[in-house]
């Protein structure tokens, strides 16, 4: 498929799914636009992390909400916040700038952590692990009550953010009639997916971006060339993982508490899923992925009431999780490039 | 940490089995197959099905209506519809792949898209509640010191005796032999006349069938619920890994020991009032293990790199 013609599929794509959305609402578009926008615009980034994983360098990370988590909770138990059960209110804390640099660094000393044993080995061990450190972050969050909240998640950080809208912001929110803290997460998001992609965009085209995908294509012949293959997976699992801390953080963010149950193992399939379908490999694949997903995941709750009278929260989940893994499964048979990806640029053996 | 010894040993024996199904499937077909925790779940999920009482409401769909039969015959109905639907998935999903030389991060990335819709499709169907089989409820009796229910010494008895007819269906028949042959190398296996994609097939029955026999075990010890499956999928993978992926009895050994470590560490004073983090246990011990010896511990070298 020449370049243009995917360039066309994915422009048509994206009319058809905001024809949907403003066909099938009646009232409140700019409210269900901008909910989408944020949350379609936070996966896309946190797939743009799996992407540096599996599409450049060909490492198969199935636990990417450990490392949303992880830079979530770092961040946010750095900054003033409050806690647990009975709401323990910490009012001291670094500024936010610091505490994201100090989330992303957290995520990647994890995937260096994971990365340490398992990438000397055969890519499915990769697979096998991250999804077990997903597990294991998720019950130890959920024990560990006094430090992380447990089941009670972590309230009242959102100030940190909220107190930096700039006025214009507030304005719009309240012209259009979208919650204004929202917007304002949704404006950071997509500006931070832009410079993200700016800076990939550098990196892919720097002595370092080619020899990550000559270890992608052939790690032996990066070797004999003298490169430490096993160290340039490592860096680039470890640069994967902060961005997937950094989506994280903004994640919390979106939905103003910190509840461990926002990482569960599934939120990962989720990211797979809008990668797959926008195209591994490809830079704006995941992000373009991710709107779309979107959309069709909201598509599926109308689904779900032909089957079940007035279904429960439970009923609509199962509904839409049934419909992420046929959509893994049918992009993954059919068309495994997805929709921006190249054919040519996707690894698909285990080295 | 004696209480936990009959848990440990219950445990032991599920992940037992379902790490030497897995193990077996992996070694012929090289699928690490993320859905085979939900072929668990479906032996657990259709026994429920086929043996509970019309009157019982643990269905979503209220259209259903549970048959009724007796606990035995729904048991061995589920294991041979799991055989059947692992048949199917050869047939239809995993042989059309292979013959169309689909890699294997590609079919990786398909299980696990089929085990999220299988297990969203149990979520659907039996309901987000724990579930028990309509079985009367027994006392803990003490046997040699271990406190257990007399069901629970049988399903120990007859867990045990399923393994021990693997072990020898494995090492003494024909199709067993062919099976390990294929595994060993599936190019010298075709020279000397095995018939890979039968083997293959009779393998997805026959690790089908064991995995939906641990799904009705592990129902009858616990309950049955949608996702049991994701959960003992990775004390399977740490069960797998510790004994050597790809070995059968390494791969129960292996199995064994992690089932069991998950249930005697919550006798552990470090873990008082941490019994949620149990599972943390194996399965940091399976990246120590992938550390320090990641072939396992009867793995062979040459099947890691």
């Amino acid at each position: 498929m020449k370049d243009y013609k995917r360039y066309i599929i994915a422009v048509s794509l994206l009319t058809v799914s905001f024809l949907y959305i403003f066909t099938s609402n009646e009232t409140g578009v700019a409210r269900i636009f901008v909910n989408l926008l944020t949350f379609a615009g936070i996966y896309g980034l946190a797939a743009i992390g799996i992407n540096v994983h599996f599409g450049w360098t060909g490492l198969l990370n199935f636990g990417h909400a450990a490392f949303m988590g992880i830079g979530a909770y770092t961040t946010i138990l750095l900054i003033p916040h409050a806690l647990g059960r009975e709401g323990v209110v910490i009012e001291t804390g670094l500024p936010l700038p610091l505490a994201v640099i100090i989330g992303m660094l957290a995520a990647a000393l994890l995937g260096l952590i994971l990365g340490l044993p398992t990438l000397r080995l055969r890519g499915d061990y990769l697979a096998i692990v991250t999804i077990a450190a997903a597990e294991i972050f998720r019950l130890l969050i959920r024990d560990f009550e006094d430090i992380t909240g447990g089941v009670y998640g972590v309230i009242q950080f959102s100030e940190a953010l909220q107190s930096l809208r700039p006025n214009f912001i507030t304005n719009l929110a309240t012209s259009i009639e979208v919650s204004s803290s929202q917007l304002w997460v949704g404006v950071i998001t997509w500006i931070l997916i832009i410079f993200t992609l700016l800076f990939l965009n550098r990196l892919q085209k720097s002595p370092w971006g080619r020899a990550l995908r000559a270890v992608r294509e052939d790690e032996d012949a990066v070797r004999a060339l003298g490169k430490n293959a096993v160290w340039l997976k490592l860096q680039s699992f470890m640069l994967g993982a902060s961005i997937g801390g950094l989506s994280g953080i903004l994640l919390a963010f979106n939905y103003g508490t910190l509840q461990v149950s926002t990482f569960v193992p599934v939120l990962t399939f989720y990211l797979w899923a809008a990668l797959i379908l926008g195209g591994v490999g490809s830079l704006a694949g995941p992000a373009l992925g991710a709107v779309i997903f979107w959309v069709i995941i909201s598509g599926t709750d109308s689904l779900a009431e032909i089957f079940f009278e007035n279904a429960n929260g439970q009923q609509l989940a199962g509904v839409r999780f049934v419909f992420v893994g046929l959509l893994i499964m049918f992009t993954m048979i059919f068309t495994p490039s997805g929709i921006l990806g190249k054919k040519e640029e996707l690894l698909l053996d285990i080295k | 940490m004696i209480e936990q010894l009959g848990n440990g040993l219950l445990l032991g024996l599920i992940v037992a089995i379902a790490s030497v199904s897995l193990s077996l499937l992996y070694g012929v077909t090289r699928i690490v197959n993320f859905a085979h925790g939900e072929i668990i779940a479906l032996g657990a999920v259709l026994t429920l099905f086929f043996s509970s009482s019309p009157e019982s409401s643990f269905l979503y769909l209220d259209r259903f209506s549970p048959l009724g039969s007796s606990f035995i015959v729904s048991s061995i109905a589920s294991i041979l519809l799991c055989g059947l639907f692992g048949a199917l998935l050869e047939l239809c999903l995993f042989r059309p792949l292979r013959k169309n030389n689909y890699g294997n991060v590609a079919v990786l990335v398909i299980t696990i898209g089929l085990s999220i819709f299988l297990r969203h499709i149990f979520l659907l169907f039996a309901s987000a509640k724990p579930a028990s089989y309509a079985l009367d409820l027994q006392k803990r009796e003490d046997y040699f010191g271990i406190q257990l229910t007399p069901r629970n010494v049988q399903v120990l008895i007859i867990g045990s005796v399923v393994m021990i007819l693997v072990g020898l269906f494995l090492t003494y028949t024909k199709t067993g032999r062919a099976m390990r042959a294929v595994r060993d190398s599936s190019e010298l296996a075709s020279v000397s006349g095995i018939n890979s994609d039968y083997i293959i097939t009779l393998t997805w029955i026959f690790s089908s069938m064991l995995a939906g026999f641990t799904g009705i075990i592990q129902g009858v010890i616990n309950n049955v619920r949608w996702n049991m499956g994701f959960l003992i999928l990775l004390l399977i993978f740490a069960g797998s890994i510790l004994g050597g992926i790809g070995t059968s009895f390494g791969a129960m050994f292996g199995g064994f020991i992690i089932g069991m470590l998950v249930q005697l560490s919550v006798g552990l004073s470090f873990m008082d009032g941490h019994t949620e983090a149990k599972n943390a246990i194996a399965l940091a011990l399976m990246i120590l293990i992938l550390l320090i010896r990641p072939q396992g511990i009867f793995g062979s070298k040459e099947r890691i790199s």
